[in-house]
């Protein structure tokens, strides 16, 4: 009986194989599942304002009425985070709920930053960060 | 030979034209109740329960407990057929539940409940408002959930053609409730700018006045004129943005000040309140889309006593169509849920057991009878199947895996009848002795009445069942009645179809006619040199029964050593789970929703989930376990749900059950990194209850219930294979309490109610009317706020403004229309919300839950395993607590524990059920008693059913399975299948003296007899038990009817005789 199983098996792992291998290949290729890693202007720590936490504005997007920005992970992975906001105070932004002090944003928002990608900072900008 | 009964009957039909149109008529009728009883998966339980919501406005928990929860449980206890009354007392409200009896009529509970309701409103204080009475019931689950998901699409438009679909589906016939979840509703927003109002001295209040005032119109009547009526009407409602913002909402100076002057008004999405994602895992099939999406849920729940598949079918069909329309491109539509199909795959697998059931009972009958014999016999099942289905059909009965269970589990057993029929009729066809009708009459006259009596003593060990109370009972009953109907039909195939059938196909060998001597036959000679050493020697007799008497022993010994655990139902193989999330009290929306997000993140990971989907802020669809634990009401911001599907069961290895075990710990390690708590919820095989594993604690106030279940909890946490534990107090929430300072108030001319009204528009909102559009399916409401911007910290609050009335004393000279900033007028005192009250029974209470997986499965165990500690704990005092098992503490005055839960089904299921065993045990004797006219022949006879346990418990040791609800059932019916045996032994043995044979040469003959049949119906119960074997929840009856139908056979063969032979040895 489990041999037979087996044999039933694999035909059909062939045929996905070879299902796999014509389109799509690119996009999620069985073991390799890591995106490709994205370079981004700036990545900017979350700016402890004493009882309130204030990110740039530029990090933040609008879907409708939600608004996200995305989180560099410790292990430089991104995630997508939807926050609540406050007051505008000059070109940064009161974040209410969402974000925690210590957390790290990506200080400008483009629509090819995705959930899970690994990024990189570009070499001038960190400078330009640091030497503010 | 006088004719009874069934020979009398036999004789009618035998040559009958009528029988093979009976047959085929019955066949017929059956196929056609197959098709027209609705199916769906869970049994229709009718769980009689109604929320009531009293809404008490600014009342803390202890004073809505006191004015509003306790009178009103004790006017609800005193309506007969109440079995339990729950009360939560929160703040502004209280929610009381009441359960009535199972099987109570729910429409006449609603009417009782809402009488003594009315009839005790007017001992309300001032302020309780007019109560809200919700019914929940079984057919509130959706059986249809529709996600629509998006990469471009936002919540607003996704619940915009969510609404335009539903509206269209609602149009379809047995329809329920249709209903959206997530989203973002169209809101007209009144945005109030603080700097403008206190510019044009408008107020928040005055807003809100004018527009609920400019929002109406009327008919005023009509006037007469020339043999004319003409309608005057007067006032326009308010059709959009515009018309709002052209309110004139004050003067100011000599100019009118609008709406939009002060306030901007924004036609759109409300602000956001929820959030609601759906993604493919690791599961999906290739090519899926990655990331997560915004996404909205239409939810369809069907009428009740309407088919779910045929339902779901209509639905989907529908929404097809909708594509090409209303659904616009970019927006999938994908299922995650469909108990339609999912019913349609259990009735269909439970239907294709069925059928290899009474496939393999045919060849084992084959093996024995010939083709021929196994033809009558197969004839005979679908037509005894056919009329219990039919009868389902006319009891209102649906298909479902209960009633689907009771017809697999009387497959073994309805043949039984036709195999001792044909039997018998091909033994005295091989015999000669008469010609070939006559023959067959007789053979019926010699079983036919041991049948009748044999059925109804089955019949009598199953019916009892039927008094199984609580929420078990509903689930259990379609089984003794199935099971008793189908008993009932199958007898009456027998006497009239098998016999037809039998002497039409059964052969009688043509050829040698020698003279037919029992003693020449195998059985014969097996039996002949097995019994006969232990009827001459009463040493190896008493040998013999001393080894049964020690295995039956050693077979009940393991129980107290734990080699075979009992539960109550295990759990089965589903196709989702959910995940619920409770973070701290007072935690924000967003918050939660990052926490849910990451969690989710992990179960996508997971090989076996093909999608899921988290709901934060609203509550995912529930379940039939959401709705005795009330997870509808799961609306906070600290509260996120993720609904988790899988991939389908023969996709995958692993069970729901294991993958749920599997993943708990990532799960709950994520959640604590943040301070919640998660819990794995999965689908319960038998009736929901609040939690596995539940400790009430008792006691005389709710600082000392609250420390005990503290230590309680801890307890719980130490113990290995508890999981999932939570408690029912939440944690400390800040509250700003604003206190107004009256004197000063009053020197403003400002009033309390005033200052209160502001403050909740400017915070919370205000709803203030609704547009009057005339294409929107849903209501677009005008709410009045303040933006997000200026209400987050206390200092926002100081822009906020009320007018003074006026105040004209001596000293002030305050005219009417000032502005006041309320920050003037009130203190800010820092607090803990105070926490809910939770009562039962009229008793505060206060719940410790927890789940059991891993180490112990069967919630007992952990119960005895954490009674030890629980008894060590130190309360105040001094004294023990002693955890209560089956009734609540007599008083409040001591420190108290109950355990409840799952724990409380189980007591009473096998409480019932063990009651009922014994009412079977009196009534299979009072039945042999009428037959047999002995008082001692009856308890040879009973003698069989201890023997079935030597088979049973090794057997569940053996499957390393459960001894479960399901095995106690196996372990009744085959105590009525053994006694048959036993019947069908003596009988013949009486036969046989009555003829004039010798008592030892009869008991040998009637063990050789009737050992065929014997073996043929225990085989064919024991084959058809095989294909229940590898479901979950009937391993049990399976293995009770395998293993103890083995065992006891084989030993009844030989220890019935035996003992028979040795008291009639002794009565002489």
């Amino acid at each position: 009986m489990t041999i037979r199983n087996k044999f039933f098996l694999f035909p059909a792992a062939l045929t996905l194989l070879l299902a796999g291998c014509s389109h799509h290949e690119p996009e999620h290729s069985g073991s390799v599942m890591q995106p490709p890693t994205i370079t981004v202007e700036s990545i900017v720590p979350v700016r402890d304002g004493g009882e309130v936490v204030l990110v740039p504005k530029s990090a933040l997007f609008m879907r409708g009425e939600m608004v996200g920005l995305y989180v560099v992970g410790r292990d430089n992975r991104l995630s997508l985070r939807w926050i609540r906001i406050g007051r505008t105070v000059h070109d940064e932004v009161v974040v209410l709920g969402g974000l925690d002090k210590g957390e790290s944003v990506v200080g400008s928002y483009t629509p090819e930053l995705m959930d899970g990608v690994t990024v990189k900072k570009s070499q001038h900008t960190t400078e330009e960060v640091q030497s503010r | 030979m006088n004719e009874g009964i069934a020979g009398k009957l036999a004789k009618q039909f035998i040559n009958s034209k009528i029988t093979p149109l009976l047959m085929v008529a019955s066949l017929l009728v059956g196929i056609m109740a197959t098709f027209m009883t609705p199916r769906e998966e869970e049994p229709q339980i009718v769980v009689p329960m109604v929320d009531l919501y009293i809404p008490y406005p600014g009342a803390t928990p202890a004073e809505v407990e006191a004015r509003v929860a306790k009178p009103v449980e004790r006017t609800l206890t005193e309506i007969p057929g109440v079995d339990y009354v729950y009360s939560t007392s929160m703040h502004d409200v209280a929610v009381v539940t009441v359960r009535y009896k199972v099987g109570e009529n729910a429409e006449k509970s609603m009417v009782k409940l809402w009488s003594t309701l009315m009839k005790n409103m007017d001992k309300m204080p001032a302020g309780v408002q007019f109560p809200l009475m919700k019914k929940v019931s079984i057919d509130d689950v959706p059986v249809l959930n529709l996600t629509f998901w998006s990469s471009t699409k936002d919540p607003y438009q996704l619940r915009k053609t969510a609404v335009e679909v539903a509206d269209e589906l609602k149009k379809i016939k047995d329809i329920g409730d249709v209903d959206i979840k997530g989203g973002l509703r169209r809101q007209v927003k009144i945005v109030l700018q603080k700097e403008k109002l206190l510019q044009f001295n408008v107020t928040p209040l005055q807003i809100a006045r004018q527009v609920q005032m400019s929002n109406s119109q009327m008919t005023d009547g009509d006037l007469k004129q020339m043999n004319q009526q003409i309608i005057v009407r007067s006032g326009r409602f308010l059709e959009n943005a515009e018309d709002v913002g052209n309110i004139v909402v004050g003067i100011y100076g000599a100019r009118p000040v609008y709406l939009r002057d002060v306030a901007s008004v924004v036609d759109g999405p409300e602000e956001v309140n929820n959030y609601n994602f759906f993604g493919f895992a690791a599961a999906a099939p290739k090519g899926s889309l990655q990331g997560e999406y915004p996404a909205v849920t239409l939810t369809v729940a069907k009428r009740q006593g309407s088919d779910a598949s045929k339902l779901a079918d209509k639905v989907i069909a529908r929404v097809n169509d909708l594509k090409k329309s209303s659904i616009p491109a970019g927006v999938t539509v994908t299922e995650t849920r469909n108990y339609g199909a999912t019913a349609t795959d259990k009735v269909s697998t439970l239907l294709e057991h069925l059928l290899m059931a009474v496939v393999a009972v045919t060849i084992v009958v084959g093996f024995f009878l010939g083709w021929r014999g196994a033809l009558v016999v197969l004839a005979s099942v679908p037509i005894t199947f056919a009329l219990t289905l039919l009868i389902y059909f006319l009891l209102d009965y649906s298909l479902n895996r209960v009633t689907l269970f009771a017809l697999i589990f009387v497959t073994g057993i309805v043949v039984d009848d036709s195999i001792i029929i044909a039997e018998n009729i091909h033994r005295h066809f091989a015999m000669k002795r008469q010609p070939k009708l006559q023959a067959a009459i007789t053979a019926i006259n010699e079983v036919g009445n041991p049948t009748i009596l044999a059925t109804f003593t089955v019949i009598a060990a199953v019916l009892p069942m039927v008094f199984v109370s609580g929420l078990m009972g509903p689930y259990m009953s379609p089984m003794p009645i199935g099971a008793s109907l189908a008993m009932i039909f199958s007898l009456l195939v027998a006497l009239i179809a098998t016999p037809w059938l039998s002497y039409r196909l059964l052969k009688t060998e043509a050829g040698h006619h020698e003279e037919y001597d029992i003693t020449k036959t195998g059985y014969y000679k097996l039996f002949n040199s097995i019994l006969s050493p232990f009827i001459e020697s009463s040493f190896k007799r008493w040998m013999a029964f001393g080894v049964v008497g020690l295995m039956l022993v050693g077979a009940i010994a393991l129980v107290p050593l734990k080699a075979v655990q009992m539960k109550m139902l295990p759990f089965d193989n589903k196709n989702e789970f959910q995940v619920i999330l409770d973070m701290p009290e007072g935690t924000a929306l967003e918050q939660t929703a990052r926490v849910t997000k990451e969690i989710s993140a992990y179960l996508k990971t997971v090989p076996e989930v093909k999608s899921y989907q988290y709901y934060v802020g609203i509550n995912a669809p529930i379940n039939f376990n959401g709705l005795v634990r009330h997870y509808y009401l799961r609306r906070a911001d600290n509260m996120g749900d993720i609904q988790v599907n899988l991939v389908p069961k023969d996709e995958r290895k692993a069970q729901s059950h294991d993958i749920a075990k599997k993943v708990r710990a990532g799960v709950q390690e994520i959640a604590r990194r943040y301070n919640g708590n998660a819990k794995i919820v999965e689908i319960p095989p038998g009736p929901p209850v609040l939690s596995t594993l539940v400790a009430e604690i008792y006691g005389p106030s709710q600082e000392q219930q609250i420390a005990l279940a503290k230590e309680v909890k801890k307890v719980f946490e130490a113990t290995p294979g508890v999981v999932d534990v939570d408690w029912m107090v939440e944690d400390d929430q800040k509250v700003f309490n604003l206190v107004v300072n009256k004197e000063r108030a009053a020197f403003r001319g400002v009033t309390a109610e005033q200052i209160a009204q502001t403050l909740r528009m400017s915070i919370a909102g205000m709803d203030v009317g609704v547009m009057h559009t005339s294409n929107e399916l849903e209501p677009v409401t005008i709410q009045v706020r303040l933006p997000q911007e200026s209400r987050s910290s206390m200092q926002d609050l100081s822009g906020i403004f009320v007018q003074s009335q006026g105040m004209g004393s001596l000293t002030t000279r305050l005219r009417a229309g000032e502005m006041i900033p309320v920050s003037e007028l009130v203190k800010v005192e820092e607090k803990v919300q105070e926490k809910s009250i939770y009562r039962k029974d009229l008793r505060r209470v206060v719940y410790v839950t927890a789940d059991v997986a891993g180490a112990t499965e069967s919630p007992v165990y952990a119960m005895l395993d954490m009674d030890k500690k629980i008894q060590q704990l130190k309360v105040p005092g001094g004294y023990a607590i002693n955890p209560l098992y089956t009734a609540s503490p007599n008083s409040d005055e001591k420190l108290a524990m109950k355990w409840d839960g799952e724990w409380q089904i189980t007591f009473e299921v096998f409480r019932d059920l063990g009651t009922a065993f014994a009412v079977v045990l009196v009534i299979i004797y009072l039945l042999i008693i009428g037959w047999f006219q002995s008082f001692k022949t009856p308890l040879i006879m009973m003698i069989a059913i201890p023997l079935s346990l030597v088979g049973i418990i090794p057997g569940h040791m053996l499957h390393g399975a459960f001894f479960t609800a399901t095995s106690m059932i196996g372990m009744i019916a085959l105590a009525g299948i053994m006694v048959r045996n036993s019947v069908l032994l003596i009988d013949f043995i009486q036969i046989r003296r009555a003829e004039g044979a010798e008592l030892k040469q009869a008991v040998i003959e009637s063990a050789a007899v009737r050992t065929r049949p014997i073996i043929l119906t225990s085989g064919a119960v024991v084959i058809g038990s095989i294909v229940m074997l590898f479901d979950p929840i009937f391993q049990g009856l399976a293995i009770s009817l395998i293993w103890g139908g083995v065992l006891s056979t084989i030993l009844t063969l030989v220890v019935v005789p035996l003992v028979y032979y040795m008291a009639e040895k002794k009565s002489r």
